[in-house]
């Protein structure tokens, strides 16, 4: 029953809340009673069920690392449901994001809880469609461009996902996803077969170089969609890997120093580029992509054999769950400074710095505890250069530490109200701090075997305390710092750029765009050459010049340029040319 | 154990008696014509379903009537027929509600519901029908009792689009009926599901066989709108919008589909086809017409127009699905066959909502029409994702079937046609979805043509709300016995086992 719940009640809401009249107090609320059975959910284990009557059979049940994402998204959505109820209650359009907002939290719900196939791919394609509307909803241009580039780039997702699950459904010969692992091991395809998983997961999960449109749709939604597509839905593509990964079962360098390589490429890359940008929120979703290219790296260590799963993954979804509710925190965090004023500035700061702190795994935050987790598996790993790794690593602490320094920069250049006063969104905003990463250290999160492994049976505080006392987490942290404030303070140094961006959010778009828009020239072009030495020509060629200048075609020609140029296919059809080109010379 | 049974015959009768009397009828005699339509089409609908249940219980039910020594008329249930049968009966009910409210006021109902009525007794009869012949006879009635439906309006457009359909039609049936009489010289008589008769004559008449069954695939074609034979299914969206749901649904298209089937399975017999090679040319079609379809549906402004020409392609899934041996690809292409039917009929409805209340005819005018009608829009929304194969959307189930059967036997780049297809489903429908709900309306009050309470007459509104409810239900109950799927995989199962 509560398997169902936990995707009706979002789904009700949804309808409901959509229907509520504006500024009617509490209306969030609605949306945090919803998630209570994910919580419930995440916090207590239940055992699974089998829904003989829906879709092909479905299955519900949950593992340890897939429980204490369920707890982080149940505890995002409660969250941003509140702090949307008020942050909105002004809004035209509020009924329509309650929709959009309940049936995306419905489908993160779904697949969190699925356990195979078919209804996992509903909820995946759930999430994804609903969130198209969170994306649009200022209606802007930039945001109309930026759902449009998301909506593109989600399908493109969505075709490699599902030929990956025929595939893997096909070779484990069962609809249920713990026996895919196992079955991609075996096959002789299986690398293949996980490189379409990667690829389609990877446009969720930001992975390079599937990214591009994280920069531009993450921020256009508002604040409380960004903090959940950026906190929550994020990690679904990293669950996605998660069902697909045989980690522990196989030996397989390439893709796992492919995906060790990409994922430090995104944790150093993102963050640098992040740093090239004015608007906080744009900051903020390279922060994700950074950090999301830890995780990757997590992953990318376990196709490298030697680590078992049972550890591998609740570590990767310990450090989900400290990104998750402090990216959150900090998204909605930009809602803030404009409207908080007088002494509950005080508190907004300090959450703030807490957020800042537990991303760049800094002391006395949850970050310190899930970032030396990541250590202790570099340091195990086999994989060559692990020490390199370990050196990016804290080189990766370094560049965060900038980028979200900055971030805090550009949040203390809103003005602030003058009076001492504080919206009603700054409540769901303070609980959600308590729910931080200090959470990953609770036996409710942390399984034993985990504890066990890292801490060699010492009590997981006395250890928290010793790594906290080690201080060697706090030098990169101190350095990014440094580095920001001394840059700001000299009026020589500070070449950062204030009104806009030094170079354009959602990099390398730009060029297969440009590259898009020259092929079409280029065609154009072509196509007038061809007309233009028409009548000359006699004889039997005259044909195919009947079919050129006849009406029918170039109106024809004319409505698929227009097209071609509304939706940017060209430059979408050069990246899937390239993708292909890249899977067929594998 | 086999009885003769008058049941078939009565679901025929059901809606052949209330077709011959309205056209008895007088124009004005609005009340009587409607009571019968209606009690004609929730007959049919109690009678398929009393079938139904009896077949549940293990029943057999065959009407036989002997037309000439060798010639026999045989109306015989099974899964297959049963299936097409309950999706006919069904939907022609939506469809007769449907019509009465967008003609209320027209010209020349009289004709149109006597016709229309006559369309849905051919479209029961080729499902019922138990061999060949039978399925040839009402397969031609078919086309003849369309012609009236399609050239409805009367104008000289219509005129135009109902002789290009004659001509493609008449000529199928003339090569199909070629076919036919040979396949009858050279076999006998052939009951469906008597695939030994072919089995056994094969070794002496390959040759002509091989021809035959070509000659057949080639008639068939032409209502199943293949390409090059698809030319008639753009042009006759003329029609009105009840009329383009009803053959673009069930009644026509899926004759030439539900034939294919049968001729490939019931007739020839799959193994037959595949060990002598007939599936790749159809498969091969099939797949072109796929593509080509979605494409040409890329480029229309048109509304019915771009679902007329995804018609075309979301047809050739089920040729597709038939032209890949293997039991999870014939699930889905049978499976299909009726999801296809309950989607592109909301789609149709849905256009002829748009066009009915508000007058526009053009993807480019439906800019913010979502706010306006929302739950005709909505249930287009379902079918669109639908179409292009999202969960938990009926179309979803048929294309992890294809999609998975294709892998199964190995055939990758029917994998590739449907991720294209879909793309291009994604390029063609989404853009109608983003501006019905996502862009603001050009103007700000546009009177409606048919105005009310409610957004669109009740009577055009419950319809499209139904058929948009079963295609979500076909995917979301997928797995509960009775569903589309289960009778398809039934019907599969059964096929590979002989």
């Amino acid at each position: 029953m509560i398997w169902f719940l936990t995707i009706v009640l979002p789904l009700l809401a949804a309808i409901l809340a959509a229907f509520l009249p504006a500024g009617r107090r509490g209306s969030g609320l609605i949306f945090a009673v919803a998630a209570i059975p994910a919580l419930w959910l995440g916090l207590v284990e239940v055992s699974g069920v089998t829904a003989h009557w829906f879709l092909m059979e479905a299955h519900f049940s949950l593992d340890t690392p897939r429980r204490i994402i369920l707890l982080l998204t149940g505890i995002l959505w409660a969250a941003a449901g509140i702090f949307a109820g008020s942050y909105l209650k002004d809004d035209a359009r509020r009924g329509e994001f309650s929709f959009y907002f309940g049936a995306a939290m419905a489908g993160n719900f779904g697949l969190l809880i699925s356990a195979d196939v078919a209804s996992f791919y509903t909820f995946f394609a759930l999430m994804t469609f609903a969130s198209y509307g969170l994306v649009i909803h200022s209606r802007t241009p930039s945001a109309r461009r930026a759902a449009g580039i998301y909506l593109v780039m989600a399908i493109i997702g969505e075709l490699f996902l599902i030929t990956a699950l025929y595939l893997a459904v096909q070779s484990s010969g069962s609809m249920l996803l713990a026996d895919i692992p196992p079955a991609l091991a075996e096959a002789p395809n299986g690398r293949f077969i996980f490189l379409l998983g990667l690829i389609g997961f990877g446009v969720k999960v930001g992975a390079i170089p599937l990214y591009f449109w994280l920069p531009l749709a993450h921020p256009a939604a508002p604040a409380p969609a960004s903090a959940v597509l950026s906190g929550a839905m994020i990690k679904a593509g990293l669950v996605g890997w998660m069902h697909l990964a045989p980690v522990g079962l196989v030996e397989w360098p390439s893709l796992s120093l492919l995906m060790v390589s990409l994922g430090f490429a995104a944790a150093l890359g993102a963050a640098l580029y992040g740093l090239t940008q004015v608007d906080p929120k744009t900051n903020l979703a390279y922060s994700s992509i950074s950090q999301m290219g830890v995780m990757t790296v997590l992953l990318g260590i376990g196709l490298y054999g030697g680590i078992p799963a049972g550890l591998l993954l609740p570590a990767i979804a310990l450090y989900a769950f400290n990104h998750g509710t402090a990216k959150a925190l900090l998204f909605m965090g930009t809602a803030l400074p404009a409207k908080v004023g007088g002494y509950w500035r005080i508190l907004m700061w300090a959450g703030l710095g807490i957020g800042v702190l537990a991303i760049a795994g800094g002391p006395l935050t949850g970050g310190l505890w899930t970032k030396y987790l990541v250590k202790t598996f570099l340091g195990e790993t086999s994989l060559p250069g692990a020490q390199t790794f370990l050196l990016l690593l804290t080189l990766s602490a370094v560049t965060t530490t900038l980028l979200l320094s900055r971030f805090l920069h550009l949040l203390t250049r809103i003005g602030a109200p003058a009076e001492n006063k504080a919206p009603a969104y700054l409540l769901p905003w303070t609980l959600l701090l308590l729910a931080g990463g200090w959470w990953t250290m609770s036996p409710a999160l942390l399984p034993t075997e985990l504890l066990n492994h890292i801490t060699k049976e010492k009590c997981i505080m006395a250890f928290f305390w010793n790594l906290f006392t080690n201080w060697s987490s706090l030098w990169p942290i101190a350095l990014g710092a440094f580095v920001m404030a001394f840059t700001l303070k000299f009026a020589f140094l500070n070449r950062w750029p204030i009104n806009k961006p030094l170079l354009p959010p959602g990099d390398f778009l730009h060029i297969i765009l440009l590259a898009g828009n020259l092929f079409a020239k280029l065609l154009k072009k072509g196509n007038s050459l061809l007309r233009s030495g028409m009548p000359a020509v006699l004889g039997p060629e005259k044909f195919l010049y009947r079919i050129l200048d006849d009406k029918r075609t170039s109106q024809f020609s004319a409505s698929a340029e227009a097209l071609l140029r509304r939706w940017e296919f060209i430059g979408i059809g050069f990246f899937i040319f390239f993708i292909t080109l890249f899977l067929f010379l594998r | 154990m086999e009885t003769t049974s008058f049941l078939p015959m009565l679901i025929l009768i059901s809606s052949l008696i209330p077709g011959t009397m309205i056209l008895l009828l007088r124009e004005e005699q609005v009340a009587l014509r409607t009571f019968l339509n209606l009690l004609g089409s929730v007959a049919k609908v109690g009678l398929v379903g009393w079938v139904f249940a009896g077949y549940l219980r293990g029943e057999e039910y065959t009407f036989v009537f002997d037309l000439s020594p060798d010639l026999t008329f045989s109306l015989r249930v099974d899964q297959l027929g049963l299936l097409f049968a309950t999706l006919s009966s069904v939907l022609w009910l939506v469809t007769t509600l449907y019509a009465i409210g967008y003609l209320e006021g027209g010209q020349h109902r009289r004709r149109f519901f006597a016709f229309f009525s006559f369309c849905v007794t051919a479209s029961t009869g080729i499902a019922l029908s138990g061999n060949v012949v039978t399925f040839f006879i009402f397969y031609e009635f078919l086309t003849l009792s369309t012609y009236p439906l399609v050239v409805h309006r009367g104008t000289d457009k219509a005129v135009e689009a109902g002789r290009t359909y004659l001509w493609y039609t008449i000529g199928g049936g003339t090569i199909l009926f070629l076919g036919v009489v040979g396949l009858f010289v050279v076999a006998g008589p052939i009951n469906f599901g008597q695939t030994e008769i072919i089995a056994n004559l094969i070794s002496e008449n390959g040759p002509l066989l091989t021809v035959l069954f070509f000659m057949m695939l080639a008639g068939l074609a032409v209502k199943a709108a293949i390409f090059p034979l698809h030319g008639w299914l753009p042009v006759s969206m003329v029609a009105p919008a009840p009329v383009s749901a009803l053959l673009h649904a069930v009644a026509v298209v899926k004759a030439g589909a539900f034939g294919i089937v049968r001729l490939v399975y019931d007739v020839y017999g799959i193994g037959l086809a595949e060990q002598m090679n007939f599936l790749t040319p159809l498969a091969i079609f099939a797949a072109f017409t796929i593509i080509y379809g979605s494409v040409r549906a890329l480029f229309q402004d048109d509304f019915k127009k771009r679902l007329a020409f995804s018609t075309v392609s979301q047809l050739s899934y089920i040729a597709l699905g038939v032209a890949i041996p293997g039991i999870l690809t014939s699930t889905g292409a049978i499976v299909h066959l009726v999801h296809q039917g309950i989607m592109k009929i909301t789609m149709f409805f849905a256009a002829g909502n748009i066009a009915e209340t508000y007058g526009y005819k053009k993807i480019s005018q439906l800019n913010g029409i979502g706010r306006r009608m929302p739950f005709t829009m909505g249930a287009f929304t379902i079918a669109v994702f639908g179409m292009i194969g999202l969960p938990p959307v009926a179309g979803f189930i048929s294309k992890w079937y294809l999609g998975l059967g294709a892998v199964e036997s190995g055939s990758y780049w029917v994998v590739l046609v449907l991720l294209v297809s879909s793309a291009l489903n994604a390029a063609y429908f989404l853009p109608i979805v983003y501006r019905a709900w996502f862009c603001e309306p050009e103007q700000e009050a546009v009177p409606m043509l048919k105005s009310g309470r409610l957004e669109t007459p009740a009577l055009l509104l419950i319809p499209v709300m139904v058929t948009g409810l079963l295609s979500l239900a076909a995917g979301v109950f997928a797995a509960v016995a009775g569903s589309p799927l289960s009778i398809a995989r039934e019907i599969a199962e059964k096929l590979y086992l002989l």
